[in-house]
């Protein structure tokens, strides 16, 4: 199913944001985010993912064009309405409170007045942490503290998962972990989930990447045809290839960067 | 769970309350009251209480939402510069003599310089459409030291009484506590303690950070703004019931927090509950020890409260905010 079929959550269409006076940063960004999407945003430093993650999530606003969100303008939802329907997770979850893991996955219920059926158990029980639901956050590793906010972010019930960078910091088993999960609760509860990334070799599993240079958007589709060799030169700035192996197996080669 | 534990720490309240109206250089005896027991108890020793709990309670709530707007686990009550404008006012009416509000001249001054100080460092901290940590605690802490060398400035050319009693004052001091300084009190710390209780989510949230705060259903900035204020009340009416006392706006979270979490729902009330206790318990030891004189209650404060902190340290590496 091409995400052109399903119903928009989210639209940006010709959306312009500066952070100085004078000199814009993004213009005219148009792409929309669809039920069940699973999108990589890849593009170098600076090139503005998280720039574009923020205004989607509604952290910043926009200075020229609209978001909607469900076909509704962002900048008119209300904060708590806003937060049952879209998730934001920033890259750095390097928090030195001792909240617990069940503390933390309970603020999740913040914008509810009335709790919904899932509780903090089943949050964490989706993740594979409900035998750390006493810890403290500040006792746990990397990948468990990431899937720790990821689980609170399933009792917000959010049906857009926004994420900047979850995978940095990561050894590759928690980045693939992290990645199945997030598949994994895309299947079951069917969370659209927007994800800024450096990774070639896992955005290629995506079923969309979004590609992104000075904050224009260069390429969006199917990650093996936006993801080309010329592509890559144009928005990275280096000579890489991507190779294929058997079906399933992807990699880039960089042998003549190197 | 949490009802327990605040059940537990109200229980302590009141019985160090009790305690310390009934203890002291006299004891007085509950079920057989003389008629100069009486008079004590009613006359000195009630209101020098209460005023010693609210003022803890403000010192204690204060600091714990003073230390998670700022994300510091440094801030106190002090750290903005509020109590500095309050001790600058309150110097000024102590040493200049002025009782145009009878005895209630210097705590209404020094609550209206504590109110005017909060104004200018939320006036300083304020850019681009709201308050930034950052820049608050920069702003507060050059106040401050602007505030303090106008206040050594005013002591160094005042006279040895004066002078005296605006140091006593400084350094927190009880004894002149009186049933009319209560009221106003009791209604600020009330509204100071209650306003961040209803916002305690949005402070567990704004700890994590703005865009977890905003990504969790709030607004960053408008939330700061009434727990700005609210901390701005309760420093006021600290500094103007007593003068200032250390430790207990600093260390009474960190204390709370190891035994009873990071949640402010639990945390702002639990504070509260412990900063008053421990100011009544360190003022009753001040006036018991060596009588007729009496130590500042913020020294007994921070000699008994510190080194129990520091075991605290020792035992566990999660005193953080």
């Amino acid at each position: 199913m091409s995400s052109a079929s399903k119903t928009a959550i989210l639209e940006l269409n010709e959306v312009g944001y500066s952070y100085e006076k004078k000199r814009p940063f993004i213009e005219e960004l148009s792409f929309s985010i669809g039920e069940g999407d699973f999108i990589g945003l890849l593009g170098s430093n600076g090139s503005g993912k998280s720039t574009i993650l923020k205004l989607a999530s509604g952290i910043l606003k926009p200075a020229a064009g609209s978001i909607l969100l469900w076909g509704k303008a962002l900048s008119v939802v209300n904060n708590r309405d806003r937060a049952k329907l879209i998730s934001y997770l920033p890259q750095s979850l390097d928090i030195s409170v001792p909240f617990l893991v069940k503390e933390l996955v309970g603020m999740g219920l913040y914008p509810y007045d009335i709790p919904p059926a899932m509780s903090v158990d089943d949050a964490l029980e989706m993740v594979g942490l409900i035998d750390k639901a006493d810890a403290r956050l500040t006792d746990l590793s990397g990948g468990e503290r990431r899937r720790t906010f990821i689980a609170m972010t399933l009792l917000q019930g959010a049906g857009l998962l926004l994420l900047d960078e979850p995978l940095a910091n990561l050894d590759i088993k928690y980045q693939i972990e992290l990645v199945k999960l997030l598949m994994k609760l895309r299947e079951v509860k069917n969370i659209s989930v927007v994800m800024a990334l450096h990774d070639i070799n896992i955005a290629l599993q995506f079923e969309k990447v979004i590609l992104i240079k000075e904050g224009n958007l260069i390429g969006s589709g199917r990650p093996e045809d936006v993801l080309s060799k010329d592509m890559l030169k144009k928005a990275f700035d280096v000579d890489v290839e991507i190779r294929k192996t058997g079906n399933k197996g992807i990699f880039i080669s960089f042998e003549n960067n190197l | 769970m949490s009802q327990v534990r605040i059940g537990v720490l109200l229980s302590i309240a009141v019985l160090v309350i009790l305690s310390s109206a009934l203890f002291g250089p006299r004891t007085i005896m509950p079920f057989n009251l003389s008629d100069i027991d009486r008079e004590i108890l009613v006359s000195v020793r009630l209101p020098r209480v209460l005023v010693a709990f609210l003022m803890g309670m403000a010192l204690g709530a204060s600091g714990a939402v003073l230390q998670g707007i700022l994300r510091n686990p440094l801030a106190d009550p002090y750290i903005l510069g509020i109590s500095s404008g309050a001790s600058l006012m309150a110097a000024l009416g102590i040493i200049g003599g002025f009782t145009f509000l009878g005895p209630v001249t210097v705590p209404v001054l020094a609550f209206t310089g504590a109110v005017v100080t909060g104004g200018l460092v939320g006036i300083m901290g304020w850019k681009r459409g709201g308050l930034w940590p950052e820049r608050l605690l920069l702003a507060g802490v050059g106040l401050s030291f602007l505030f303090s060398a106008l206040l050594m400035l005013m002591m160094s050319i005042s006279t040895d009484e004066g002078l005296r009693r605006a140091m006593l004052w400084i350094f927190g001091d009880l004894s002149m506590s009186e049933w009319s300084r209560i009221p106003y009190g009791l209604a600020f710390v009330a509204a100071g303690i209650l306003l961040p209780v209803t916002r305690a989510k949005a402070l567990n949230a704004l700890i994590l950070g703005d865009e977890f705060a905003h990504s969790l259903g709030f607004s960053p900035q408008r939330e700061r703004v009434i727990l700005f204020i609210s901390v701005g009340l309760l420093t006021a009416a600290s500094v103007s019931l007593g003068g200032m006392i250390g430790f207990i706006g600093l260390l009474i979270p960190h204390i709370m927090r190891f035994f009873l979490g990071a949640d402010n729902r639990l945390l702002i009330p639990a504070s509260a509950l412990g900063g008053g206790s421990l100011l009544c318990i360190a003022d009753l030891i001040s006036r018991s020890l060596l009588p007729p004189m009496e130590l500042p209650a913020g020294v007994v404060t921070a000699i008994i409260g510190a080194p129990y902190f520091l075991y605290l340290l020792r035992r566990k590496d999660v005193l953080s905010i």
